[in-house]
């Protein structure tokens, strides 16, 4: 409160006595208070669409012919830290793979799983990424554990959407479980 | 034996109807209060509050209280378990004894059975005096809860209440007085009348003093009500949740409920004392009734009050008895002579 150089500073006190830094202060709450808000209303009406850069779930990919990508090599197997990963590979040249070898058995445990990224990293054909899909909750361990026909199937969010949006998204509820679907077409930036 | 004639009987019931009415509006403004404030505070960090249950959260509170109702009521192993459980009433009676002396509005006309009615319990002829003295009571049920909590946060809490009441509610009874110097008067009712008329009557605009009176009650309500930036006694960064640490379930329930209730019989003295009570601020031709100025004005210092607690930070112990000690009586001293001055 007391001046170290000893006498008192008039205009300080006349700021004081007129509470202008609390009135600049009032004046910015204000402000705030009546701005919008940045929450997102998820999952009621808005849902995120990560960069394609983000880690979800795994995809098992085809090529343009429609033909599995997996060579069933498990390389993924081997770079996985947590062994969450399991491939049993099988002989097929009946065109289901690029190659004759495929993978009888592709699943990955997404309890253990820590989204790094190594398998797809490790993959010589590109078959495996990890996508956008991160809504992970689910009632049983039935769904902790993804086979290879969920993961070949196409992905919720395009790759040609470069992501980094909220988009417009319904809420659904039945008995099988909730689902947040969103809608690509209705779509904006972040607000900040 | 002496048969009562019928007015005093309708006088009597009347009483009776408008105490009832009042502590059930008391009763249950906590409710609308706590969600306007989580509102407030959502909205002033861009956030949303309250959302989930009920449009917009309207059935928050609810939640809430059916959440309070339902919890187990623990009362610490070696706490004083009387003066525990009646701490919360201690500090929650004073708070509604305050609403005895308080007018809402001037008297209307009961339409069916043809009376006039004053819009408040009691005009005491000493009605500010009564109210400083019972708002004062309410620091007892907080003493007392934390003493009897046998938590060292508590009783620090309790400590630290204490010695806040000595610091404000000096100044706060000289800004009392100020005003009473203004209106001649200690009767709320007269205070009120006296700031009749326009804008310019009402007792913040009698400069240069009535700004500084003004300036000195709100700071001395907020200590007075403990809230930010002088919660001190329940400082939930240095001291768990201060006095109410140890409470749970309905005690808790009812400090909350003492609290919202002080705030707004702080947001009611303070548009009573200053802002003109019940009087329109500007001559409207439309025929809107004096309560529903009163009713806004008393809206408007409830958000104030709100809006200072997202805005402030939290004082220290030595700077709110610095600011009690030091500023506002030192101040209300000069001002009470340079208003001693103005109405000779």
């Amino acid at each position: 409160m007391s001046d170290k150089k000893g006498g008192i500073d008039i205009l300080d006190l006349i700021k004081k006595v007129l509470f202008t830094d609390f009135v600049k202060g009032l004046r910015i709450t204000l402000g705030y208070n009546v701005s919008k808000s940045i929450t997102h209303r998820y999952p009621d009406e808005e849902k995120w669409i990560p960069y394609r850069r983000f880690r979800g779930v795994h995809t098992l990919n085809r090529d343009e012919h429609g033909r599995e990508l997996c060579v069933a090599c498990e390389l993924c197997v081997k770079a996985c830290p947590t062994s969450c990963i399991t491939v049993v590979p099988m002989e097929d040249d009946t065109g289901r793979g690029i190659a004759d070898r495929v993978a009888k058995i592709w699943k990955v445990n997404l309890v253990r799983c820590l989204y790094c990224g190594y398998c797809e990293d490790a993959c010589p054909t590109r078959a495996v990424r990890l996508g956008r899909e991160y809504e992970l909750a689910c009632a049983d361990f039935k769904c902790t554990v993804r086979n290879r026909e969920e993961l070949l199937l196409p992905q919720p969010v395009p790759e040609s959407i470069e992501g980094g949006l909220v988009a417009k998204a319904k809420f659904e509820r039945s008995l099988s479980g909730i689902k947040v679907t969103a809608d690509l077409s209705a779509t904006k930036k972040r607000a900040w | 034996m002496m048969i009562p004639d019928i007015s005093t009987v309708l006088e009597v019931v009347l009483i009776a109807v408008k105490v009832v009415v009042v502590t059930m509006i008391l009763f249950g403004l906590p409710l609308p209060l706590t969600w306007l404030e989580r509102k407030v505070a959502g909205h002033i960090q861009v956030r949303l509050g309250p959302w989930r249950v009920g449009p917009h959260g309207l059935l928050q509170p609810f939640a809430d209280m059916i959440k309070l109702l339902m919890k187990e009521d623990i009362v610490p192993d070696r706490a004083d378990k009387f003066l525990f459980t009646i701490a919360p009433l201690l500090a929650m009676v004073p708070a509604f004894a305050v609403f005895v002396a308080i007018p809402f509005g001037e008297n209307i006309m009961l339409p069916v059975i043809n009376k006039e009615v004053s819009l408040y319990i009691a005009d005491m002829n000493v009605g500010i005096l009564y109210i400083l003295a019972i708002s004062g009571l309410g620091i007892y049920g907080i003493i007392l809860g934390g003493w009897a909590s046998n938590s060292k946060y508590s009783l620090i809490g309790g400590l630290r209440s204490s010695a806040q009441m000595i610091s404000y509610e000096i100044s706060i009874s000289f800004a009392a007085i100020g005003v009473v110097m203004l209106s001649n008067s200690l009767s709320l009712v007269e205070i009120v009348k006296s700031q009749g008329g326009s804008l310019l009557h009402w007792n913040f605009f009698y400069l240069p003093v009535g700004p500084v009176w003004c300036a000195i009650f709100i700071i001395g309500s907020l200590a007075e009500i403990n809230r930010i930036p002088f919660d001190l006694p329940e400082d939930e960064g240095t001291l768990g949740a201060g006095f109410h640490t140890e409470y749970s379930g309905m005690k808790f329930a009812l400090f909350m409920l003492a609290e919202y209730v002080a705030m707004v019989s702080v947001s009611v003295l303070t548009v009573i004392l200053f802002f003109g009570g019940w009087n329109s601020p500007l001559p409207v031709p439309l025929p809107i009734p004096p309560i529903f100025w009163f009713v806004a004005k008393v809206v408007f210092f409830i958000y104030f009050f709100m809006w200072v607690r997202f805005t402030l930070p939290r004082y220290r112990y030595d700077q709110l008895m610095t600011i009690g000690w030091k500023i506002l009586i030192p101040v209300s001293l000069v001002t009470i002579l340079i208003t001693g001055f103005m109405r000779i």
